[in-house]
């Protein structure tokens, strides 16, 4: 595409800047953003993202709610992985009280947030093919499968997105036999549907051509934005909190930290694809795992649920990995029933930022693919 | 009949907490901090002074050694006395953490005025947004950010939304203390 339009450009066609506004209504735009794009011609030369349409103040709700309410409100902040905004959350409050977290409940926590990024990223890998034109019912595919992990959701936490599960000093309730026995027949089937997935889209000529050799992400500016998740471990970043700040009960398990382009430094669409198609397998091997590691009985939560749950005074920073990076959470306590200042980090909002970098100068029908690749989920973004 | 004491001792000053790996690379370099107690195991410094914010990040940055170049996120705190801006630091390559805290009187600021201190987004991008966002939502000034704009809130937006002495506009009709339910 590039190739073909700077041909054009060279044989003498007349060019003019344009400022165009893409969004906030603008259907790939996983929320809404509005991008003020300046063009020369068909190319990108510079990019101004207006956050702030899904603003809800999740901050000032946190300060200006009890724990025990706001614990109830963080599913939302991110909601295509509201396990693991809980666990930030949950992890930070721990880490300030003291509070230690029974082993049965770090085992769930690492099951139930692995399923989450399998769902996030099916999500992602459903809705990025329709950004990128792939109408022919593919989108569906992933979707059947998110379904059923939704499914399992809604068996262990009442509810298929905003979970509530993961709470301060443990997780909400246990699941039942059954339970374990569907995901484990989920689990069995899982890598044979993500090789059907494969099969349409890795190799598929359409595929390639809209995705290679763009969006191209150097170490260098990824470091520079303090950008995190997939989208760095593309390029061949080793980062992956699973591994460089090991929590939970990830230390026991078996799994690979999926960095690519050591060599190069530099990643492409295309690999920021492929790096979460393998995730999701490293997320179904580590739920094989918990299955069988797991205590089937035991202490599910080690601080009392309840309306008045206070955490002592001090002051924290705890983040998790989640589908789209370090996500984590900074918490000043004094000691009474809500928290002084809460602050989210979200990686949405940091990856966001490069995005100015990431189009310059490519074609406009080349946006929506590096825009989707980086996985930016609005929410996320404006809290 | 148990010995009569004295007058209970006056309540000595704590002592100075031992300056850290981070308050000791820094002091070399000629950088004053202060230690203050550790936020779950995590160093945390404060600046003596908040003109040795730039060159201290810059070192911290650079430094192959120590290498905190990865920029966490900057917090805005409308603390008691204080605005605080708080910079959370670790490293892509090393598991150092360190956190920077550069602490803004209240009674220094002109009424009228918001506080101000240093940018970083001069040499840093990721603190570009960062800066941004604690300009729109506890109004600290990041001097010398090339773009200060709000960023979540419309740019038309009264007040700003985390300080301790904000109303929501509707609480302002009903004459409502800050911070209270409806």
């Amino acid at each position: 595409m590039v190739g073909e339009l700077t041909e054009l450009k060279t044989t003498g066609l007349k060019t003019d800047e344009m400022i165009i506004n893409m969004g906030p209504q603008h259907p790939a735009t996983h929320g809404v953003l509005r991008l003020i794009l300046t063009l020369d011609g068909e190319f990108v030369k510079h990019t101004e993202p207006v956050l702030g349409h899904l603003h809800r103040a999740q901050e000032w709700q946190g300060q200006n709610r009890t724990w025990f309410q706001y614990q109830a409100l963080i599913d939302r902040v991110d909601y295509l992985s509201g396990m693991f905004t809980s666990w930030a959350m949950a992890r930070a409050a721990e880490q300030i009280d003291g509070t230690v977290v029974p082993e049965r409940a770090e085992w769930l926590r690492v099951t139930v947030a692995e399923m989450n990024r399998i769902t996030s990223h099916l999500l992602w890998l459903g809705t990025y093919l329709i950004d990128l034109g792939a109408m022919f019912g593919f989108p569906f595919y992933p979707f059947r499968e998110r379904e059923k992990l939704l499914d399992l959701f809604e068996e262990i936490a009442g509810q298929r997105m905003m979970f509530n599960y993961i709470r301060i000093g443990g997780v909400m309730r246990a699941p039942k036999d059954e339970w374990y026995k569907k995901l484990e027949h989920f689990v069995h089937n899982f890598p044979a549907r993500i090789d059907e997935y494969e099969a349409i889209v890795t190799e598929n000529p359409i595929f390639l051509r809209r995705t290679k050799k763009i969006g191209l992400l150097t170490q260098a500016v990824a470091r520079e934005y303090g950008m995190s998740g997939p989208c760095v471990r593309a390029s061949g970043l080793d980062y992956d909190l699973r591994k460089t700040k090991p929590y939970s009960v990830y230390p026991k398990l078996d799994f690979k930290m999926l960095s690519m382009n050591h060599e190069s430094k530099v990643g492409d669409t295309w690999d920021r694809y492929i790096c979460r198609i393998k995730e999701m397998r490293e997320s179904t091997k580590i739920i094989k795992q918990c299955l069988d590691m797991m205590p089937k009985e035991g202490e599910l939560t080690g601080k009392k649920q309840n309306a008045g749950l206070r955490i002592k005074a001090g002051e924290g920073f705890a983040a998790v990995e989640s589908p789209r990076g370090v996500l984590g959470c900074y918490i000043i306590s004094n000691g009474s029933d809500r928290p002084v200042r809460f602050r989210w980090r979200n990686p949405s909002f940091c990856n966001l930022s490069a995005v100015s970098e990431l189009l310059t100068g490519h074609p406009i029908a080349d946006i929506m693919a590096i825009f989707g690749s980086i996985d930016v989920i609005l929410p996320d973004v404006d809290r | 009949m148990p010995a009569e004491h004295g007058a209970p001792a006056a309540k000595e000053p704590e002592a100075p907490l031992p300056i850290g790996t981070f308050g000791q690379f820094l002091k070399e370099h000629g950088i004053e901090t202060k230690r203050l107690p550790d936020s779950v195991g995590v160093e945390t410094i404060e600046l003596a002074k908040s003109s040795d914010l730039d060159g201290a990040m810059r070192l911290l940055k650079s430094s192959s050694e120590i290498a905190l170049d990865f920029l966490i996120t900057i917090t805005g705190v409308d603390s008691q006395d204080t605005f605080d801006s708080v910079y959370h630091l670790w490293s892509y390559t090393n598991a150092n953490e360190l956190v920077i805290k550069v602490l803004l009187p209240k009674a220094e600021v002109k009424s009228g005025q918001l506080p101000t201190v240093a940018s970083l987004s001069r040499f840093w991008p990721a603190a570009n947004w960062h800066e941004r966002e604690e300009y729109d939502l506890v109004g600290i000034r990041y001097i010398g950010h090339p773009y200060l704009r709000r960023i979540l809130n419309p740019w038309d937006w009264d007040g700003h939304p985390l300080r301790r002495d904000y109303r929501q506009p509707i609480d302002a009709l009903n004459n409502k203390a800050p911070g209270s339910f409806r």
